[in-house]
């Protein structure tokens, strides 16, 4: 019996033990567990807080700027000499802001400084509505060519300048609704582009603006574009576009008034080994109909043709499967311009435009280019009929994505 | 002179009835066509307009927003989109 329970209290000291121990290790685990937990629960949270939404932000944008020396000469004997940093065609600084509401609709709105104003070159919702098929509508560009929608910013453009005309003749910028898309056909693709805007606005004196926010008549101008990727590398693009709208005030005049644009365009890019080449175009015509109009000079009435053409052909090199880095972002632009307004109007003169302009691409969104530019022009105003003039502009630009 | 009214009416329909005929025509690429990767469609389509963007330019969230700005410019397809978009964002 005796021997029993010294064999009890033997067994009882490290069962004590064991427990004790046991329940201390427990003890420690628990609370390794319950930090371990704590921090995972922290972790789990940051990572909620930082979960992508449906909605994103950002801006981006472009500036350009740099320097223009200009000499104009007039056969009426006048020469005028300038330089500036630059002028108010080469200068823009124009952040764009983008906002995406989840993969269907975004938000572009891109104001613009150019030394003089501050406007917008765009603002508009876009909804993707299925595959080739996107609606805008706001304050955009209607698709009247491909150089005002794709090729105009500074970084993009690999000339210091806008080819004349081209960009700003007919205004390409309006209020109204949009509908595009791109498909495949084979091993082709064809894109279409359609707008319904306010359109443009006839001035008494001939001119043509776009009519802005509120219409100036019922009527609304139809633009569309059909573009065709014939090659399936996509490297060609040809497109032909046409404009349509009645443009006089209602009640007025020219409440009659009609014009009709019309334009084709060329881009053809493909590698030489080791040069890149680029090739664009773009020719455009515009047309009203005939009206008599009011010289604001003395107020007679007087009427002319009202037509007017703006073309360019252009052509790039760069050599860039060369092997010194140097070389490699160097680009050598070619441009031939030529704009043509209405004969006997106030305005009316023939340019030819020569632009030259050697780049260097500091990263594939940052370009230096160092241009001439030579513009020969005769004027066919009703006044000043045969006056000519040439104008020979150096510039030095720098143009950036943000 | 047909009035303006009549005029967009025939170039709606007139784009209306192609939009659709090429639709049922099953505006399908080809097979080379669609065998093409976002990197390969990346340098085809940009460079049309301008360099070919660095992938480290923008982070995987504003190539997406960035890839919807650019379709509605360069109006490349729903495919060549997302495949390029899903490259960039490597």
């Amino acid at each position: 019996m005796r021997q029993s329970q010294t064999l009890i209290k033997w067994m009882i000291f490290p069962l004590g033990f064991l427990i004790s121990t046991n329940i201390a290790r427990a003890q420690q685990t628990t609370t390794v567990d319950s930090a371990l937990l704590e921090r995972v629960s922290a972790l789990e949270q940051q990572v909620a807080n930082q979960k992508q939404g449906e909605s994103h932000f950002m801006v981006a944008g472009l500036a350009t700027f740099g320097f223009v020396a200009n000499t104009t000469t007039t056969t009426s004997g006048g020469k005028i000499k300038t330089n500036s940093f630059p002028d108010m065609d080469h200068f823009e600084f124009s952040p764009l802001f983008l906002w995406r509401h989840g993969s269907k609709f975004l938000l572009e709105f891109e104001p613009s400084f150019d030394g003089t104003s501050l406007g917008v070159n765009w603002a508009d919702v876009s909804y993707f509505v299925a595959p080739g098929l996107i609606l805008r509508a706001g304050y955009l560009v209607t698709p009247f060519g491909t150089y005002s929608k794709r090729l105009a910013a500074g970084w993009i453009d690999k000339l210091p300048t806008d080819p004349t005309g081209v960009a700003d003749y007919p205004p390409t910028t309006d209020f109204g609704f949009e509908a595009e898309g791109g498909f495949p056909i084979g091993s082709m693709k064809w894109n279409y582009d359609i707008s319904l805007t306010n359109g443009l606005q006839l001035l008494p004196d001939g001119e043509l603006q776009s009519a802005g926010v509120v219409d100036n008549n019922k009527n609304k101008t139809v633009t569309a574009r059909l573009g065709l990727l014939p090659i399936s590398n996509s490297s060609l693009e040809i497109g032909i576009s046409g404009m349509f709208g009645t443009v006089g005030d209602a009640n007025s005049p020219y409440e009659n008034a009609k014009s009709q644009s019309y334009a084709a365009d060329l881009n053809y890019v493909k590698l030489f080994n080791p040069i890149l080449v680029n090739i664009k175009g773009q020719y455009n015509y515009t047309f009203v109909n005939s009206q008599n109009y009011i010289n604001p000079l003395d107020l007679s009435v007087y009427t002319f043709d009202n037509k007017t053409t703006s073309g360019f052909a252009q052509v790039s090199i760069r050599p860039t499967g060369a092997g010194v880095t140097f070389v490699k972002n160097l680009e050598l632009a070619f441009r031939y311009g030529k704009y043509v307004t209405p004969e006997k109007s106030l305005w009316g003169q023939k340019s030819d435009i020569i632009d030259i302009s050697l780049d260097y691409w500091l990263t594939w969104r940052t370009v230096f280019k160092i241009g001439y530019q030579s513009d020969k022009s005769t004027s066919t105003a009703i006044e000043n009929t045969g006056e000519e003039a040439k104008s020979e502009s150096l510039f030095i630009q720098f143009a950036i994505q943000l | 002179m047909r009035t303006p009214i009549k005029k967009i009416a025939i170039i709606l329909i007139s784009g209306s009835l192609l939009m659709i005929s090429l639709t049922f025509d099953g505006c399908k690429a080809s097979q080379m066509v669609s065998n093409k990767t976002g990197a390969q469609l990346w340098s085809e389509n940009c460079q049309r307009c301008h360099n070919t963007p660095s992938p480290n330019s923008f982070s995987p969230e504003q190539w997406e927003t960035v890839g919807l700005h650019m379709q509605s410019r360069s109006l490349i397809t729903d495919e060549e989109r997302n495949k390029i978009v899903a490259f960039l964002k490597q």
